[in-house]
């Protein structure tokens, strides 16, 4: 393991990647195509449109270690992540390293391939070729950039045609540091798991995802890059719920390519977590796609959470639908960032966006910017942003009642956030996130 | 009805009426920026020793600056700022004793352009009068009613002349709203300015007749970089016009200005433009570059500012007129109407700064893109913490005319105080098939019934222009979109 003395410029990790990059498995052209994205882009600050609310080179004044720490954890630690009734094929990432003893997976059907990142790129390379690195855009993105250039391990599914796979498929991504690191206190990993799911035509997956570093205690980065590929008339849905990331700082990009008729649904849960920030870059390269992003973020003390959305339509008659809903407490501070991007081909296009804010506390910021880039003439295309409080006239209904404030406020913050909760389609995991949303609100 | 038809047999005629050049004897500076030139300029106006300092300082300040290019929506290559001439005025004697003595080509110019330099009653039933400051290239040549302004004790004149007779108001408030550190091209107007128009209306007085600059760009390879500054003292209330035209040239000149209004307690400003710059011809060759700083302060209680702007010229704009909310109760407007033809670009929107309690702003904007132009609304609304109860309403709408043009959004809201109501709804549509049947139907060709369904869809705006701009607007709405359908 090799602590890099500093790592506060682009350079440092630069020279990182050329001390590992024989340990990497395969695609060395492209990981060095990568790297030197990377090193053209820089770590974002401020000065970057896209991150002028995140201050991304903030978090790297720290000193990190690039390889993941091969942590012992426990079979019986995983049971408190799962979520109760979901029949899920669990599989657990440990520091970005998945762990084929702590995965279970179950009711698999004919075809289906769960594997770690590592393992389909040492044995279906020309799979991996063929949608590796094709979706998440490295030219324009500093840390897909990274995470391309080191990606060694993740998850891998592949889904044949005419397959629907029953069962939710829940990653667990687990951060822990466990023992006191080597030397100092700057020390923190830098974590880059890889997903790569491909799914054929006619077929249909759902992957829950969720996060915990309860256990981590070092400034810590996970950047995480998902690639997706959906085929013809395919249905997808990604729940990505980030309830116990305080430990880490997070960077998450999901990239999605959508086929013809295809579906993909997408719901972000942010509840705790210090530093987030989630890129979704939904691509429907098709005619009749469908896309919903829905996104939820409750947040206190100094968490800082920020989504950002694009969507490239680039072919004609597809819809798509985002709703992000914040609830900001204490000195929290929240983005929403959302782009509707319309090619010049994408005639017809129904899009819509809105990000709806409530405010609880004078300390806490709120900063959107919901936008709209139209090339195309005959498209339906339209956002909403708004902030606010609770509306007083319910507040004073649910008191007459004689419900105590806090009691009338948490039901109504509840309603609120209920609109997100119910875009879930699965019904135990919807329970449960309602569950977690109340307890969250009552904190 | 005579006044229709007038519209409808524009929308057939030519496309850009202000193109000609006049042929003004100019007394010029030779091209190129330098601190030789900046102290040339300002010893041209004969400038007391601080109106220099503060020029060298903005000077000095841009060459440390790098011309913006990452934010914005837009394309252009850089500007070479040592292509430029930087002071062009025609020549004429030092004082002028009456009209007679401006050169009569001078006259004429304004005359084409429909700006009446004489101070006589515009016949047409209208009956409001108009003070007029005329900006040719670098310098003011001529302010109209200013005795009879001066009569209520509003000071109306160029800026070269307030900084010798009022220097006392110019030094108070130059660049208390827009400093010279601002930005990019605030710190080069800064440097260079030439001249502008200043006005100060005192305690109480309600300004009798609109206020107007007119600005012209007659030189080639000149830049213009005027500065106006509007100073409403407790109670005032103005309500300021500026029109700006170029010649047709296959070359890029570079305007860059700025405009600083500040109003005292109780007090009102209205200011309207439409800017009709030359926009480049069909290939986007030539064209104005528009690059204006605006802003405005309602520096103390129950203060109003009011932006309405049609922006239908120039190749590229860059322009934000905002408004700093700082006395409590205050209150901030934009209402704007940015349409762009063939290969034009806009980047335009407002700024709506809360910092005092019970603030209110509302924006409305109407965008239209036609051609293979790009056109978009950069909005910001801050609510800063501790601005009590602010309240802003935002309204951004987009329309597109063809599949090669671009109609885009870019609202930045950034809330810090919980008390705050925010709203912003914008939507992206084109003109619907049904309505121009409708208007077939009835025996109205496409075109004149794209005139009648754009001038209907800016009306909440146009209805906020003084009546004599309104008509003035609506015919170039019309022109601008010429040619942009079928």
């Amino acid at each position: 393991m090799n602590v890099i003395e500093k790592m506060s410029s682009t350079e440092k990790l630069v020279s990182e990647f050329q001390r590992v990059k024989s340990s990497l498995k395969g695609f060395l052209s492209l990981r060095e195509k990568a790297i030197s994205e990377f090193e053209r882009v820089g770590i974002p600050n401020r000065k970057n449109e896209e991150w002028k609310y995140s201050d991304a080179s903030a978090l790297f004044k720290s000193e990190f270690n690039v390889e993941g720490l091969k942590l012992k954890v426990g079979k019986h630690d995983i049971d408190k992540f799962l979520v109760p009734n979901l029949n899920a094929s669990v599989v657990v990432l440990v520091n970005g390293i998945y762990s084929e003893e702590l995965s279970s997976l179950e009711n698999i059907p004919k075809g289906v391939v769960i594997s770690s990142f590592a393992q389909a790129l040492a044995e279906k390379p020309e799979i991996v070729a063929t949608h590796f690195s094709k979706y998440a855009d490295t030219t324009n993105d500093a840390f897909v950039a990274l995470n391309t250039a080191f990606a060694s391990d993740g998850v891998f599914i592949s889904v044949p045609d005419n397959t629907i796979v029953k069962n939710p498929i829940h990653i667990i991504n687990i951060i822990s540091v466990g023992l006191p690191l080597v030397k100092g206190d700057k020390e923190g990993f830098l974590i880059q798991p890889r997903f790569l799911f491909i799914i054929g035509n006619n077929s249909e997956l759902k992957i829950v995802e969720s996060f915990d570093a309860s256990s981590s205690q070092a400034k810590n980065v996970c950047n995480s890059v998902a690639e997706i590929s959906i085929g013809e008339k395919s249905k997808v849905q990604y729940y990505k719920l980030q309830n116990d990331c305080t430990g880490v700082h997070l960077i998450s990009s999901v990239n999605a390519h959508q086929q013809k008729e295809s579906h993909f649904d997408t719901n972000t849960i942010t509840l705790n977590g210090d530093w987030v920030r989630n890129n979704l870059n939904i691509v429907p390269d098709a005619e009749h796609c469908e896309t919903h992003l829905n996104g939820l973020f409750i947040t206190c003390g100094n968490q800082h959470v920020d989504n950002h959305t694009l969507l490239d339509h680039r072919k004609p008659n597809c819809e798509s639908n985002q709703l992000y809903k914040g609830i900001l407490d204490e000195k929290s501070i929240g983005i929403f960032n959302g782009k509707i991007f319309v090619r010049r081909d994408a005639q017809k296009t129904n899009a819509y966006q809105s990000s709806k804010n409530i405010l609880l506390s004078d300390d806490a910021t709120i900063n959107t910017k919901p936008q709209l880039e139209i090339y195309a003439d005959d498209v339906k295309c339209s956002h909403g942003s708004t902030t606010g409080q609770l509306n007083e006239d319910a507040m004073f209904y649910l008191r007459s009642r004689g419900l105590s404030e806090n009691s009338a406020r948490n039901l109504l913050l509840f309603a609120f956030a209920g609109d997100v909760i119910e875009e879930i389609q699965i019904e135990p995991l919807k329970i449960y996130l309602a569950e977690l949303v109340n307890q969250r609100l009552k904190k | 009805m005579a006044e229709k038809k007038d519209i409808l047999e524009e929308v057939t005629s030519s496309d850009y009426k202000y193109g000609f050049t006049s042929d003004i004897k100019m007394d010029t500076a030779p091209k190129g920026l330098s601190e030789d030139i900046v102290r040339f300029i300002s010893k041209k106006k004969n400038e007391p020793e601080w109106m220099l300092d503060f020029r060298l300082k903005a000077y000095r300040h841009w060459l440390q600056l790098e011309e913006p290019h990452y934010w914005a929506h837009l394309q252009y290559p850089k500007i070479n700022y040592q292509d430029i001439i930087y002071y062009a005025a025609p020549k004429q004697k030092k004082e002028l004793a009456s009209l007679d003595e401006v050169d009569p080509e001078l006259l004429k110019t304004f005359e084409k352009l429909g700006i009446s330099l004489e101070e006589q009653k515009r016949l047409s039933g209208v009956q409001s009068t108009i003070a007029v400051d005329a900006v040719i290239d670098s310098v003011s040549v001529k302010t109209t009613f200013k005795e009879v302004l001066a009569e209520k004790g509003i000071i109306f004149c160029s800026f070269s002349e307030a900084v010798q007779e009022h220097p006392e108001l110019v030094k108070k408030y130059m660049g208390s709203v827009v400093p010279y550190t601002d930005n990019y091209f605030s710190a080069l107007n800064s440097a260079v300015f030439t001249d502008g128009s200043f006005c100060y209306i005192p305690k109480g007085v309600r300004c009798p007749m609109e206020l107007s600059t007119y600005f012209r760009i007659n030189t080639a390879g000149t830049g213009q970089f005027e500065r106006t500054l509007i100073v409403a003292d407790e109670g005032a209330y103005v309500s300021y016009l500026e029109g700006c035209t170029a010649p047709q040239r296959d070359e890029n000149q570079l305007h860059a200005a700025v405009v600083e209004i500040v109003t005292h307690k109780n007090a009102e400003v209205k200011y309207s433009t439409v800017q009709n710059w030359y926009p480049g011809d069909k290939n986007g060759k030539g064209g104005i570059y528009n690059f204006v700083t605006k802003r405005g302060i309602c520096l103390e209680e129950n203060s109003k500012i009011s932006w309405t702007q049609v922006e239908t010229g120039s190749a590229i704009t860059w322009k934000y007129p905002s408004v700093i909310l700082k006395g409590d109760n205050s209150v901030g407007e934009f209402y704007s109407v940015a349409v762009t033809n063939n290969h034009q670009q806009a980047d335009t929107g407002t700024k709506m700064i809360h910092l005092g309690k019970n603030t209110r702003s509302t924006i409305v904007s109407k965008g239209i893109s036609a051609g293979f132009s790009n056109n978009s609304y950069r909005g910001l609304v801050r609510v800063a913490k501790g601005a009590k109860n602010a309240r802003n309403f935002s309204q951004c709408d987009s329309l597109l005319m063809g599949d090669k043009c671009g109609a885009h959004t870019f609202p930045y809201i950034e809330i810090k105080d919980k008390t705050a109501v925010v709203e912003h709804e914008a939507t992206t549509s084109k003109i619907g098939e049904d309505q121009i049947f409708y208007c077939n139907q009835r025996g109205i060709d496409n075109e004149k019934a794209i005139g009648l369904i754009v001038n209907g869809y800016c009306k909440e705006v146009l209805n906020q222009l003084p009546m004599e701009f309104a008509v003035e607007a609506q015919k170039l709405l019309a022109v601008s979109l010429e040619g942009s359908v079928g």
